[in-house]
């Protein structure tokens, strides 16, 4: 890593840490600027004041944004406020790790089904296999992840009663079909871009130039095309890994898998503000990260660009 | 001796004005202006004719959704969901006894309204956004470029939920509101790229000079040439905004109940399952088809309105 | 002396939507061991295409449709595709007219011309790795250590073009092929890259076929020229006979057309009129004769053959150059003769 990469990549920090704390005052003031306390007073009118003082909620609103903004610094994203003395950031962490493992193969599925299709497709232009390749394309980027969830857990119910019988999250066999339902619709958007690519750089005057060193075709295929070709894919690098964390609020609810998801469509409609907090403060950072990570890949790929 | 070598460059052989004697054996070709050059080749594609006839049906379903459909949404107990499909229930019964194909009908009807509204709004919106940022520059270019980095970070879909959260009021114009909050962004990203590249073009420069004034020329002279890649950005926008729906009433963002929404449908017809498929499959098949066929259509306006290829 | 590669009869078409462009319309012409030939013609005369058939890297979806091309006695059409690629950047190499386009940007310099070697066998890995900055001292690249780790972009254009034909002739190959390699570099750097060949062709005897519009170059390095128009060899001949008595309007109008030091400032700068043909619409009789000034009727309907018009000379035209005056002139005198130096054998 060079230098001017490092600095590049400490000011990007900065912005993501920055984007955070935007975030999660926003999300802050706009939930607690509400009218209506979180929790019916109807019903409890004395057990209701108990909270509210707990959560401190009867302080002005920016004593409690105050309070709010120290607790972040120190990485404390506050408590739920449905499961009373449950703490945000450790049962985040926990349910991260499962998202992470999600989304990780997802990804893999997205990369290796993407790429696998997409230069097949170029290298084989206008043949049937083009031709049916596009066309499980299209269908892959139409599909909503969660039909071919649905469709996914039928099947396999049908095909392989012992297997993916069970919906959960506990063993590794539970892992791919979620997976794959995650993964593929991106994996067919990447095959499209990869296919584009490929036939553009395939016509470089460098690529005739392998030709002509006789080069076997995998090499020029691989190394010469396939390298050049997965520039400008990268560019969807950053909406590719935004797509697969919002679409596993889907599929993680569908699959009943404990992540960052799951939590997300819980605490939402149970309207645990608490947990709404954190989660939202929680997923600009990830996205922020995410960002970050693709575009420091950028100059590994190509050598004409780097961030001085 | 002399060497005939100044290592001038050649080039092709040009012909001074006026020179006799030249006979041109090539025909002039068909001069056409873009647009109708365009749609000729938009007709061309088979698969975006398809997709056109296919997204007309559903308009057309929608339509006549609004005034009449075989049963009423509120009609339950009309047999059972295990009943066979026949004539008077093509696709079949829900686990309430509610007719298929009247819900699916109105699901048409939301599908075209918020995939339209949702498409027309962003545009809009977005391409107001990027003009005024890329025409005018400073204190606005930044300012709208700032916002639309903040929220290229942040994922549109949680942006929808907290709108949704915050209002608690699921309808059709909040999840609207939501969807266009989110992709204006984007439209507004690409017009602003289109707008910078544009004005320094040498017609702009001609208005400027003719005292033509700001709005004027970003109305008549930079829009109308930027517009190819915004309509076909706007054409993906509605799939995407029927995709968006769909999830938020998947898991349950959706309308109140009986919400006619087909990603409700599909959610219903998940816990289903173990009854029978139709009830999953029919609004599952629904989403495809329309969103493949607008998918299609797009994907057909891109490579028509593409300036790099030839005829 | 055998010819190290010969071409007869080649045809190279493609069939596109407005008809068939015919690039290449039965050439004959054969390169010598040692020997350096230019391919004169503007643009969209076929002489690229001409190479790239040589090599069968024709892009689709154009096709060789007749015609044989022999190198050292070998059918190099009849080839299967693993005989083509140990043929291809071995027995007979090509560089190309753009070097920034044609090297790879995002792998280092010295690799790329580490693959061509590696890719024939003739050398282990880590001879090849200390053959590349031989290669590039010898095109007189400096520093040529350091600038095999470096990329493409950080090359001059010069530079990239000289490593270009060090990639060339790593494999020490019998044939090169440098299509317009001077085209898009600077006046003075094209000089020294031309006077690079010749050397090269000396030291190595390396056969050079030189691709070019510029007659300029040609009579620089090559001794041998093949003038092609249209898709056909319309005049070739030795380079001394060619630059003093063009047999071909074309010809003679391409040497007509250079501007010459020695002439009073203030003439006028002749041009060739016209535009080069419509390859999907040729028109009849004679390919050249809407743009020649010396046309006769039959020149209109009837396409002439090439013949012999002198020892080793052969021209495609009805007309006798010798007998024709300068319809430019005032004075009546003969086609303008030029007189070439001596040493550029």
């Amino acid at each position: 890593m060079t230098r001017g990469t490092a600095i590049y990549a400490a000011r990007r920090l900065v912005l993501v840490l920055g984007t955070a704390f935007l975030v999660s005052s926003v999300t802050f003031l706009v939930i607690h600027a509400l009218p209506g306390t979180p929790f019916t007073c109807e019903r409890n009118p004395a057990g209701c004041a108990h909270e509210n003082l707990v959560y401190g909620l009867d302080d002005p609103l920016f004593i409690q944004y105050r309070t709010f903004m120290w607790n972040l610094v120190h990485g404390n994203l506050g408590y739920s406020y449905v499961n009373q003395g449950v703490q945000v950031t450790p049962l985040l962490l926990e349910e991260a790790k499962n998202s992470l493992i999600l989304g990780v193969f997802a990804l893999v599925v997205t990369i290796v089904v993407g790429l696998i299709i997409g230069v097949t497709a170029a290298v084989r232009q206008n043949s049937w296999a083009d031709y049916a390749l596009s066309t499980f394309v299209v269908v892959g980027y139409s599909v909503p992840s969660f039909v071919l969830a649905t469709f996914l857990l039928i099947l396999v119910g049908i095909l392989l009663p012992t297997w993916g019988g069970s919906i959960g999250w506990g063993s590794a066999e539970q892992i791919p079909i979620p997976a794959i339902a995650l993964g593929l619709p991106f994996a067919a958007i990447v095959a499209r871009l990869v296919r584009a690519s490929m036939l553009d750089v395939i016509r470089q005057d460098y690529v005739r130039t392998a030709w002509a060193k006789g080069l076997s075709s995998r090499v020029v295929i691989i190394r010469h095309a396939l390298r050049n070709a997965l520039i400008p894919v990268v560019t969807i690098g950053g909406p590719l890994v935004t797509g697969i964390i919002t679409g596993s609020v889907v599929i993680e609810t569908i699959f009943g898998i404990p992540g960052l998801g799951k939590e997300f469509v819980t605490s939402i409609l149970i309207r645990d503000y608490g947990i709404v907090v954190g989660l939202y403060t929680f997923y600009a950072v990830l996205v922020g990260l995410a960002n970050l990570a693709v575009d420091l890949i950028y100059p590994v790929l190509d050598p004409r660009i780097s961030y001085a | 001796m002399t060497t005939i070598t100044t290592g001038l460059n050649m080039g092709g052989p040009i012909a001074p004005p006026g020179t006799p004697g030249t006979v041109d054996y090539s025909i002039a070709p068909e001069q056409v202006s873009l647009w109708q050059d365009a749609w000729r080749r938009f007709r061309r594609n088979k698969l975006s004719i398809a997709g056109m006839v296919v997204f007309l049906v559903v308009v057309v379903v929608a339509v006549i959704s609004i005034f009449w459909t075989p049963y009423s949404i509120y009609a339950q107990g009309l047999g059972d969901v295990t009943d066979p499909l026949s004539l008077k229930h093509p696709f079949g019964l829900d686990s309430s006894g509610r007719d298929v194909l009247s819900y699916i009908m109105k699901g048409a009807q939301i599908v075209i309204e918020i995939g339209l509204l949702t498409a027309v709004i962003t545009s809009v919106v977005g391409v107001t956004a990027g003009l005024l940022a890329g025409f005018f520059r400073g204190w606005v270019d930044t300012l709208i470029s700032g916002i639309t980095y903040i929220g290229y970070g942040i994922p549109a879909l949680l942006i929808a939920f907290l709108i949704l959260f915050v209002t608690n009021k699921p309808s059709i114009l909040n999840v609207i509101i939501a969807l266009s909050v989110t992709n204006w962004m984007d439209m507004a990203r690409l017009t602003r790229g289109q707008t910078l590249a544009l004005r320094e073009r040498e017609f702009v420069e001609a208005a400027r000079a003719t005292g033509t004034k700001d709005f004027t020329i970003m109305a008549r002279h930079v829009l109308p040439n930027a517009l190819g890649p915004i309509i076909v950005q706007a054409t993906f926008l509605i799939p995407q905004a029927i995709l968006f729906e769909a999830f938020l009433s998947f898991l349950g963002f959706g309308l109140p109940s009986p919400d006619p929404s087909w990603g409700a449908m599909v959610a219903d017809g998940l816990n289903d399952r173990f009854l029978a498929y139709h009830t999953m499959i029919v609004p599952s098949l629904a989403l495809l088809i329309t969103l493949m066929a607008v998918n299609f259509i797009g994907d057909g306006l891109r490579d028509a309105l593409d300036p790099r290829l030839k005829r | 002396m055998p010819a190290i590669l010969e071409v007869k009869g080649l045809k190279t078409q493609f069939i596109v939507r407005g008809g068939i462009v015919r690039a290449v319309d039965g050439i004959d012409f054969r390169v010598n061991r040692g020997e350096t030939v230019g391919i004169v013609g503007e643009s969209g005369s076929g002489k690229s295409m001409t190479a790239l058939s040589i090599l069968r890297l024709v892009p689709e979806p154009g096709k060789i449709v007749e015609g044989s091309i022999t190198f050292d006695g070998r059918d190099v059409l009849a080839m299967n595709d693993d005989q083509m690629r140990k043929f291809r950047g071995n027995d007979v190499s090509m560089i190309f007219q753009d070097p920034m386009s044609s090297l790879n940007p995002v792998l280092k310099v010295g690799y790329q011309i580490e693959e061509a070697m590696r890719a024939h066998d003739r050398f282990t890995r880590e001879e090849a790795k200390a053959r590349v900055p031989l290669l590039l001292r010898r095109v007189r690249i400096p520093d040529p250590e350091r600038r095999a780790n470096e990329y493409p972009h950080q090359f001059s254009g010069g530079m990239r073009q000289r490593a270009m034909i060090a990639m060339g002739l790593s494999n020490e190959p019998d044939v090169l092929i440098a299509d317009e390699p001077t085209t898009a570099l600077d006046v003075t750097v094209q000089a020294q890259i031309l006077e690079q060949l010749r050397d090269l062709n000396r030291e190595l005897g390396t056969a050079i076929v030189l691709i070019t519009h510029n007659m300029a170059v040609v009579a620089n390095i090559c001794t041998w020229v093949v003038v092609m128009y249209a898709g056909r060899v319309v005049e070739q001949g030795p380079t001394e006979e060619i630059f003093r008595s063009p047999q071909h309007p074309y010809t003679w109008s391409l040497l007509r057309s250079i501007p010459r030091i020695d002439e009073k400032l203030g003439g006028k700068l002749l041009t060739i009129t016209g535009m080069p043909p419509d390859l999907t619409n040729l028109p009849p009789g004679c390919k050249f004769h809407p743009r020649c000034r010396f046309t006769v009727d039959r020149c209109f309907t009837e396409e002439p053959e090439l013949v012999s018009v002198g020892p080793q000379h052969q021209s495609r035209c009805w007309v006798q150059m010798d007998n024709v005056a300068d319809p430019d002139s005032d004075r009546r005198e003969a086609p303008v003769v030029f007189e070439a130096e001596n040493a550029a054998v």
